[in-house]
């Protein structure tokens, strides 16, 4: 990784940020520190000079200059830390570690002065440490200079400062290493989602990132990914197969109205019907395909919507409501069968679904009870809730009902029965019904209906069983 | 009548005009939205007929552009898509009412008749008379030539919707959806069936057929 692409790296450019946070907050506290010591090491100074200054002008003022004089004497032998000069009233020196007094423009007074002098350490090295000094005019015109080093304080906080300064650059270059470190680790880790984003993009819906099995937000993000495209990967495999499967299930129509549509053009030829009646024909035909064609699309469009787990604009409504709907609609022609028909719907069934095509299942399943059951027979609709919270549709006809071994097989499509093709219909019918279930998180039961009796039966009963409402 | 048919498809456009030229009105094609929303800015018409994917300007923001102008106009939408979002996208734009594609000419046809219809007779009557019959929309009674008809409260609805729409045919699917309010393919002709009670109810007895059949298309009220 090059510097020029490293700097475009979020990881890269925060540990930068952070570095130069840190070196301005080092510098600041470095900055207080300087600042604060020495003016302690000044007023330590000034302090200690003064109690020196009173005990020296002590000695002067009960036992006179020359007390002074052996005083100074005296601690200049002894290695004392003090710095000191003694002046007549010309200035002459009398006594002294220094040569001159570095106040050159004495007032009179109690003067002070920060200035270097000239020192050497304990290796002989010539140094130039700072000192604290005052000059006062002692009572005969004499007078008196006394000083003190601040070198301590100034070799404490010049190692100070290098420590500080070693550290700062310890840390920006083991900051600088982290940073380049956790940039390249991101680096791979998003560069292998990044790859696979990419292959997918290009076409390749089978691509997956790696993850690992305890990961970070890394991996978790990477088998988001995955479950996002194994969604994706089944649902366009389920749009592929919907695809197919129209292709296929249209043909047969097709070729029913190819056939029937030749056998109108024979009969107009043969002047039995006239060209208008085909024409009808031909447009009947035409409407009936394009039916089929749309119960298909319906179909495959629940399936998607079932494979993606949701049921399409789902609305809440009383399910009581639509049975009884449904009752009023199919009752006449029921009726006009000569079949008994008969409705016990519980109130209050709250249930979040697409409205038209629960219609679409119940009408379906109504239907076929009416077209199936022969004249005499019943044909009753219930809805309930069952004791799990489900709501249950069912329909119970005394027709010849469905042998057990068919009852998986007509609910896929363009199935019909031997004894059903007689009569009109698509073969369509449960299918579709079988999807709108499926769309919503329901199913679809067939069973036997009330039996075998004089004739009829054993009938069959169709239930629509449907999780309730998530708020009933 | 004057219809506005707002149609990017040459062949649909061309067998509607003729069909609503054939059907005594009279038809005028735009090929896109944008020349919809200018033609229609003319004025005159009765009815716009707007297919909803279009080039340009789609049949939604043709339709809302009109009504933000206070452009009241009853609008029949277009649309191959038939799903339910599709159907309420629609008619919150503005439509009056919906059409799937494929659709015979016969619904299309009446739903363009009754879209007009209902703009003449805007106005809240509270009784309606069609010939000798008659009905009381407060008291919910009928009569026809003075003699009272007693009817179910769905046989009330349906003969109220055949009334507000005497003369003009109606289809199956169109009351289904305007009476029973369903969104749905009933396989069997079960309104048939409801048709034929009232039928009885209303006409037997009596001299003429009110409640007529039409071939291919549904049901007329004739005076």
């Amino acid at each position: 990784m090059r510097l020029p692409s490293l700097l475009r790296r979020t990881p890269f450019r925060l540990t930068l940020l952070f570095l130069a946070l840190f070196a301005a907050a080092a510098s600041a506290i470095l900055g207080y520190v300087y600042v604060a010591s020495a003016s302690e090491a000044r007023a330590r100074a000034e302090a200690a000079v003064r109690s020196e200054l009173q005990t020296l002008t002590g000695v002067y003022r009960e036992r006179g200059a020359d007390a002074l004089n052996r005083a100074l004497v005296d601690r200049l032998l002894t290695d004392s830390p003090f710095l000191y000069l003694l002046m007549d009233e010309e200035g002459q020196v009398v006594t002294g570690s220094l040569n001159a007094s570095p106040i050159t423009d004495y007032a009179g007074g109690e003067q002070w002065i920060t200035y270097a002098f000239t020192d050497t350490d304990a290796e002989g090295r010539v140094t130039r440490p700072q000192a604290r000094g005052v000059q006062v005019r002692l009572g005969s015109g004499e007078m008196l200079f006394v000083a003190r080093s601040m070198g301590d304080t100034e070799a404490y906080l010049s190692r100070l400062t290098q420590a500080l300064w070693a550290a700062m650059g310890i840390v920006l270059l083991l900051g600088l290493a982290g940073g380049i470190l956790v940039s390249r680790n991101i680096e791979r880790s998003m560069g292998r989602l990044n790859r696979v984003v990419a292959a997918v993009r290009d076409g390749d819906l089978k691509a997956r990132a790696p993850t690992r099995a305890p990961g970070d937000e890394f991996d978790e993000l990477g088998q988001g990914l995955n479950v996002m495209l194994d969604r994706l990967e089944s649902s366009m495999a389920s749009i592929r197969h919907a695809g197919d499967a129209i292709a296929h299930d249209l043909r047969s129509p097709l070729t029913r109205m190819r056939a029937r549509l030749e056998v109108a053009l024979l009969d107009a030829e043969a002047g039995r019907i006239d060209g208008v009646d085909a024409l009808q024909v031909a447009l009947d035909e035409a409407d009936s395909l394009l039916k089929t064609f749309n119960t298909v699309l319906a179909i495959a469009r629940l399936q998607a919507a079932a494979g993606a787990g949701r049921t399409p604009d789902p609305t809440l409504f009383d399910a009581a409501e639509l049975a009884a709907d449904m009752a009023e609609l199919y009752e006449p022609a029921s009726e006009d069968k000569g079949l008994e028909f008969s409705a016990e719907i519980e109130r209050g069934l709250m249930i979040e679904a697409n409205r038209p095509f629960l219609a679409q299942a119940l009408a379906n399943i109504i239907d076929n009870a009416i077209k199936y059951t022969p004249t005499g027979g019943a044909v009753m609709l219930r809805a309930r809730r069952r004791s799990s919270g489900e709501i249950e549709f069912s329909v119970t006809d005394t027709g010849p009902g469905v042998p057990e071994g068919d009852r998986e097989r007509v609910i896929q499509r363009f199935v019909r029965l031997d004894n059903s093709r007689s009569e009109p219909g698509s073969g369509l019918g449960l299918s579709l019904v079988g999807a709108v279930m499926e769309a919503h998180g329901g199913r679809i039961q067939l069973d036997e209906g009330p039996g075998a009796y004089g004739g009829f039966g054993p009938g069959l009963r169709v239930a629509l069983v449907l999780p309730p409402a998530a708020s009933a | 009548m004057r219809i506005l048919v707002v149609e990017d498809d040459a062949d649909a456009a061309t067998a509607m005009v003729r069909g609503l030229t054939e059907a005594g009105h009279e038809a005028t094609h735009a090929v896109d939205g944008a020349f919809g929303l200018l033609e229609a800015q003319k004025g005159g018409y009765d009815v716009y007929v707007v297919d909803r994917m279009m080039p340009r300007l789609d049949g939604i923001g043709m339709v809302e552009t009109l009504r933000k102008d206070g452009d009241q106009t009853p609008v029949l939408f277009l649309s191959a898509l038939g799903e339910v979002e599709d159907r309420v996208t629609g008619l919150n734009a503005g439509a009056d009412d919906y059409l799937v594609k494929p659709y015979a000419f016969s619904e299309l046809i009446a739903r363009v008749e009754a879209l007009a219809r209902r703009r003449e007779t805007g106005s809240v009557a509270t009784m309606l008379k069609v010939g000798d019959l008659e009905m009381n929309l407060i008291a919910r009674t009928v009569h026809r030539a003075g003699q009272e008809i007693d009817l179910q409260p769905r046989e009330f609805q349906l003969l109220e919707f055949l009334m507000r729409h005497a003369g003009q045919s109606v289809t199956r699917t169109m009351l289904l959806e305007k009476v029973w309010e369903y969104h749905f393919d009933p396989q069997t002709n079960v309104i048939d069936v409801h048709i034929s009670r009232l039928r009885a109810k209303i006409d037997k007895g009596f001299d003429k057929a009110m409640l007529q059949t039409v071939r291919g298309a549904g049901y007329r009220l004739e005076a």
